[in-house]
């Protein structure tokens, strides 16, 4: 009987050590759980979520915005603006209206291997971005600088060919270490291939920020640790490991046993989820939900003839109750959107016309807009019509094939017949929508910045078509030439009272017409253990990696 | 290389029957089999019984343990989760029966013609044949499966149908599973085409056609019974691994498969939504198994030999 | 027999380009292009943005002319480079090859020891009980749905128990020593033998009854030999050929049907590299993986009629080519 009790005791013990293994090295090692491996480290090359994520352990960009929302300088000393002369209007060598930006670089500001930060590798990264061969992605930001000062080692000086409102915000100019990577850029066509970014992705002088890349394993994990050189505060985790799990069950069951501490809330769970963990873990888990800047919507194809009618689409939003979606659905962590500016934004208006559910107001505009006669339950009109449509989304997606449901059975008591057809990603991405082929609804997101104007969005001149070669991001294809003014004044106006008139006149605009159905922005939920201090989720695409210097452990 | 069990002769229809009672387990798996059909179909008696519609979603019922209206409860979306297991049941049974007959009808007709034709045409089709079998599976289906139908030529009333998921499944299916049949057909054909009947048919006149359809067909169905019957729940696993990936039958129409991805992301807090369409699948392709087992033993003429 | 080998190598050659065309061609069909996923995951990339990439990578030109870049150049031992993982094809390739293999054989040796006793045992005990058990057990590993499997080995060995890591690789688990990192295969080794056996214990079963009726082992019996002698040395020499076709060919498709497997248990292995490749629009590595897959089974095929040829001496190799 004894043996007994010794024997189950000594399981019982061994089991629950094991249990540990995760949590039990949690004080100097942190885990973090995401979903997916970056395709390539080369900061400007091809945009990624976990690539920014990551990136936010080992580098740092020039100037980005704080969990407050306010642009600030992390590689630069002090924020160049108009008002403290560092930022300077000017007209450009071919007459037109530009300003010159003065940066100064933080004096200690060196790479992983010695050698300093300085002005020369800011003009590097330049010369790669604006060359049309180096595979970098987005080349624009850097066409607009026309030529770039060196002032001294650390200060320089970009003139910029137009006078925009985010004049001062380089972030997505990722800065290139010179002394390693010009040698890689001699034939700049094959620099995609050769940049020490991913032929030599461990080399400490790519890396200027608390930690530095040790090891990659592509599809599986990746390890950090502390950047002896970094010249800010100390970071307290000696290593970090960041573990690829792409099922998020199995991500689910991994921090449940103790296999990594925490889930990345930028790369992790769905909001579904989180909630339901919620409901059954919370009291063991630190879970935060943040709501972000990822704008879930459906685009209306306007050129089909039944959209075409705005009163139709009104009646669309009118009779699908958002809030209960946001409430039950979502446990309330994901504010219903009505324009595609998030609240969190100081743009964002709040008099405009909004949509609650309203069946009467629904009905009311549906029959005004010819549709009142109804065959088994489903409007016709008087051609004999019926008032259908399809809706389409990404296949897999679990949330949105939800949402979707709940919108048919919505939609099917109004006598809206909508069917549902789903795509895998990159067909819906890579013909339906980009090409405009769709028939009536398309359900997915956009990811935006603070204050980014939705010029690519919502501009006449974005509608790709076959002579535009598909380029744009108008898919619904809204005319609106107030609407076109509005977008390339907003981009010009310097002045923030100016501004935010404008930007209310955009959102009062886009509430009456609604090109797109606004359905609610992304929430993130960060899932961490009780002991981890320090992590701010910002709810804009800076990951909370950019200030992990401040993650701590509770004392 | 010879097959096991390929050359069989037929055999008397009692004697058939009466071997396959002998196999317990088959004849358990027949009669679950008849329920597990019996439970499909009456899903919308079950439905007007009960008074829900299987569509219906209410949030405010997400996840309800079962009640006297709902026997096991709600699912994600608040829908009653034993009419869609039944309706998910005639998806995937239909889906599962559907494309291993119609991959049988091709691969037979390919395997006759080969066998019966023999020559260049015969070398042709199993130089192809061994191609479509060492190309991997199941990427193969991704990729079918990814495939835009429009680039196709096929009519957009057909691709954005709410059944398109289903046909393309079946399509697939067929087209990546004939190739089995095809052997063993040919392989029965190859042999078959020298017993003295055919070659009296032949003396006598009768055509190609006649003789394939009329004499070597018949003969053959024992085999491709066999192997049909065994793929079905080959059919239905992949239904489900396909809706794993985000390839198989789409939402709102319900399928085995679908139904228990759907309740994979939650299965920490709700595990039981998973386990009945897992269960399901599970007995369903057992079955299947079972009864393709004691359909061989009762086919095998040389079964008596075994006691 | 080395007429035979070099035809059939040939042959498989022949398959592997004529098929190494096929896929991509099926590629083709599949919508979009890398650059149409780059823009919807990034507002900023412009539409001269899209149009420079386009050039840059080559999208702009016909299906065609892309194919016979490629063979022209994977003829020259250049394999192309895997956008998705930013690097040569084969570097992104072999580090899941090896897992691939690791997982591969483990379970197929694992299959094989369970497999062929349990079969034999069934065997010789035709509808007993044992043989009745051993068959349900054995259509039940190949009826489970494959990731229902998985779940559950997680839930009940990593999450209830917590005896087994919850998936992943020793690496990334920061395991070290044996048996640490032997703990990261258990599981998923453990799902994919479960899955696999049923198939391997059956056709034992069925290859060996069918050689306990030859009349030989009749004679065998007549002479007095004991049971387990007729079984074990006479039977199961000649029962074991057909089932080392079977084993063979399974390489092929565990190689690239794990995909489930190494989704559910986070294993970065063929099977997820080549989904990933196909999805992600990256032709080389899809293109590579998929021939590398083809090559192995037909590597198999070979290996199994080569066997089968010198396993059982009435086998002529002319006539395998029918």
């Amino acid at each position: 009987m004894s043996l007994v009790r010794v024997f189950v005791m000594s399981f019982a013990v061994t089991m629950v050590s094991m249990l540990n293994i995760g949590t039990a090295n949690a004080k100097s090692e942190l885990v973090i759980g995401i979903t997916q491996y970056p395709s390539t480290f080369h900061p400007n090359i091809d945009s990624m979520l976990a690539k920014s994520y990551v990136h936010g352990l080992t580098r740092r960009p020039v100037t980005a915005m704080s969990a407050d929302w306010e642009t600030v300088c992390l590689l630069c000393t002090k924020l160049p603006t108009l008002e403290n002369g560092d930022a300077v209007l000017e007209m450009t060598p071919d007459g037109k209206e530009g300003i010159a930006v003065t940066y100064k670089l933080h004096a200690e500001a060196v790479w992983g291997d010695g050698v300093p930060v300085t002005s020369d590798d800011v003009i590097f990264t330049w010369e790669v971005g604006k060359h049309p061969k180096s595979g970098v992605s987005a080349a624009e930001g850097y066409r607009r600088i026309l030529k770039i000062d060196r002032v001294n080692d650390k200060t320089f000086t970009f003139h910029i060919d137009r006078r925009t409102f985010d004049y001062n915000n380089i972030s997505t100019l990722g800065i290139l270490p010179a002394h390693i990577d010009r040698k890689n850029f001699e034939v700049p066509e094959a620099y995609k291939i050769k940049t020490a970014f991913d032929t030599d992705p461990m080399n400490p002088g790519l890396f200027m920020g608390p930690y530095r890349m040790t090891v990659a394993k592509p599809g599986s994990h990746m390890v950090f640790e502390r950047n002896e050189k970094w010249w800010g505060k100390a970071p307290a985790f000696e290593k970090i490991t960041m573990r690829v799990i792409e099922n998020t069950s199995t991500l689910e069951a991994n921090i449940l046993s103790g296999g990594i501490d925490m889930i990345s809330g930028e790369l992790g769970l769905n909001v579904d989820q989180a909630v339901a963990f919620e409901k059954r873990h919370g009291d063991k888990f630190q879970i935060i939900f943040k709501p972000g800047l990822i704008y879930e919507h459906i685009d209306l194809m306007l050129d089909n003839p039944i959209l075409q009618d705005v009163r139709v689409r009104q009646a669309l939003l009118f009779s699908i109750d958002r809030d209960a979606i946001s409430e039950r659905l979502f446990g309330g962590k994901q504010p219903v959107a009505h324009t595609s500016i998030n609240p969190l934004d100081w743009i964002y208006a709040d008099d405009i016309p909004k949509y609650p559910f309203d069946m009467t107001k629904a009905d009311a505009l549906l029959n005004a807009a010819g549709w009142s006669k109804k065959v088994k339950g489903i409007r016709v009109n008087d051609k004999d019509e019926t008032l259908r449509f399809d809706i389409m989304t990404t296949a897999g997606n679990r949330t949105r094939e939800l949402v979707q449901q709940v919108l048919q059975s919505q939609w099917k008591a109004a006598g809206i017949d909508v069917r549902i057809n789903n795509e895998p990603a990159r067909v819906f991405f890579g013909e339906t929508v980009t090409k405009r082929k769709f028939d009536s609804l398309a359900m997915f997101a956009w990811i935006s910045s603070p204050e980014s104007v939705p010029r690519t969005t919502l501009h006449s001149d974005s509608i790709p078509s076959e002579e535009n070669n598909w380029g744009g991001q108008n898919y619904t294809g809204y005319v609106n030439p107030e609407m076109d003014a509005l977008l390339e004044q907003i981009e010009l106006e310097l002045d923030r009272d100016k501004r935010k008139a404008l930007w209310h006149r955009l959102q009062t605009i886009y509430a009456t017409d609604l090109p797109a159905l606004p359905l609610y922005f992304r929430a993130n939920s960060f899932i961490m253990p009780k002991w981890l201090t320090g992590v701010r989720p910002t709810g804009h695409q800076f990951p909370t990696t950019l200030w992990v210097e401040d993650w701590d452990v509770a004392k | 290389m010879t097959m096991i069990g390929t050359t069989m002769a037929p055999a008397a229809k009692g004697q058939v029957l009466r071997r396959f009672l002998r196999h317990r387990l088959a004849v358990l798996s027949a009669v679950i089999l008849g329920l597990l059909i019996l439970f499909a179909m009456s899903a919308s008696l079950v439905e007007a019984l009960l008074g829900i519609d299987a569509d219906a979603v209410d949030l405010f019922a997400r996840y309800s343990p079962p009640t006297s209206q709902h026997l096991l409860g709600t699912d994600e979306l608040g829908r009653d989760i034993l009419v869609r297991l039944m309706y998910g049941g005639q998806v995937s049974l239909m889906v599962g029966l559907t494309a291993t007959i119609a991959a049988a009808v091709i691969g037979t007709t390919i395997g006759i013609i080969s066998g019966y034709v023999g020559g260049r045409t015969d070398a042709f089709v199993m130089r192809v044949t061994d191609g479509v079998i060492a190309l991997p599976l199941l990427p193969l289906l991704i990729v079918l499966a990814a495939i835009d139908l429009n680039k196709l030529g096929i009519p957009e009333s057909i691709v954005s149908s709410e059944d398109v998921s289903l046909y393309r499944i079946i399509v697939i299916v067929a087209l990546a599973g004939w190739t089995t049949v095809a052997r063993l057909v040919r392989a029965s054909t190859l042999s078959i085409k020298t017993r003295p009947f055919v070659m009296a048919a032949q003396a006598q006149g009768a055509t190609a056609f006649r003789i394939m359809t009329v004499h070597i067909l018949p003969n053959l169905m024992s085999p491709i019974i066999v192997a049909t019957t065994l793929s079905v729940g080959n059919v239905i696993l992949l239904e489900s691994v396909l809706s794993f990936l985000g390839l198989g039958i789409q939402p709102p129409l319900p399928s085995w498969g679908n139904l228990l991805t759907g309740a994979q992301e939650t299965i920490w807090e709700s595990p039981g939504l998973a386990f009945f369409p897992g269960m399901l699948i599970f007995v369903t392709v057992i079955a299947f198994n079972f009864i393709g087992d004691g359909l061989q033993d009762a086919l095998d003429p040389r079964a008596d030999d075994r006691r | 027999m080395t007429a035979f080998i070099i035809r059939r190598v040939i042959h498989s050659l022949i398959v592997i380009v004529v098929m190494s065309f096929v896929i991509y061609g099926l590629m083709g069909l599949m919508p979009g292009d890398p650059i149409d996923l780059m823009i919807s995951a990034d507002p900023n990339v412009t539409a001269e943005d899209a149009e420079r990439l386009r050039a840059f990578y080559g999208l702009d030109q016909p299906l065609w002319s892309r194919y016979l870049n490629w063979l022209g150049a994977a003829v020259q031992g250049d394999f192309g480079y895997s956008r998705l993982y930013a690097q040569p094809v084969w570097a992104a390739i072999i580090p899941a090859l090896q897992n691939t293999l690791i997982l591969l054989i483990s379970s197929l040796t694992l299959a094989l020891v369970i497999a062929l006793p349990a079969g034999i045992y069934a065997a010789t005990r035709p509808y007993s009980v044992a043989d009745y058990s051993i068959n349900l057990a054995a259509f039940a590993g190949i009826s489970m749905p494959p990731f229902w499997l998985g779940i559950l080995l997680i839930m009940v060995f990593a999450v209830v128990l917590g005896w087994l890591p919850a998936g992943g690789t020793a690496d990334a688990g920061g395991a070290s020593g044996m048996w640490e990192s032997i703990k990261f295969l258990i599981l998923p080794v453990a799902a994919l033998t479960i899955a696999g056996i049923g198939g391997h214990t059956r056709f034992m079963r069925a290859s060996m009854i069918e050689t306990l009726r030859q009349d030989y082992i009749r004679t065998a019996r007549a002479k007095g030999l004991s049971e387990n002698r007729v079984v074990l040395h006479h039977a199961l020499r000649n029962a074991l050929i057909p089932v080392v076709t079977i084993l063979a060919l399974d390489l092929g498709v565990l190689f690239s049907g794990a995909l489930i497997t190494e989704t559910v248990f986070a294993y970065p292995g063929m099977g997820k590299l080549i989904f990933d490749a196909i999805m992600g629009n990256d032709y080389n590595l899809a293109l590579v993986g998929l021939l590398l897959a083809t090559a192995l089974t037909l590597i198999g095929s070979l290996l199994a009629d080569i066997a089968y040829a010198s396993l059982d001496p009435r086998i002529n190799y002319t006539d395998m080519d029918q």
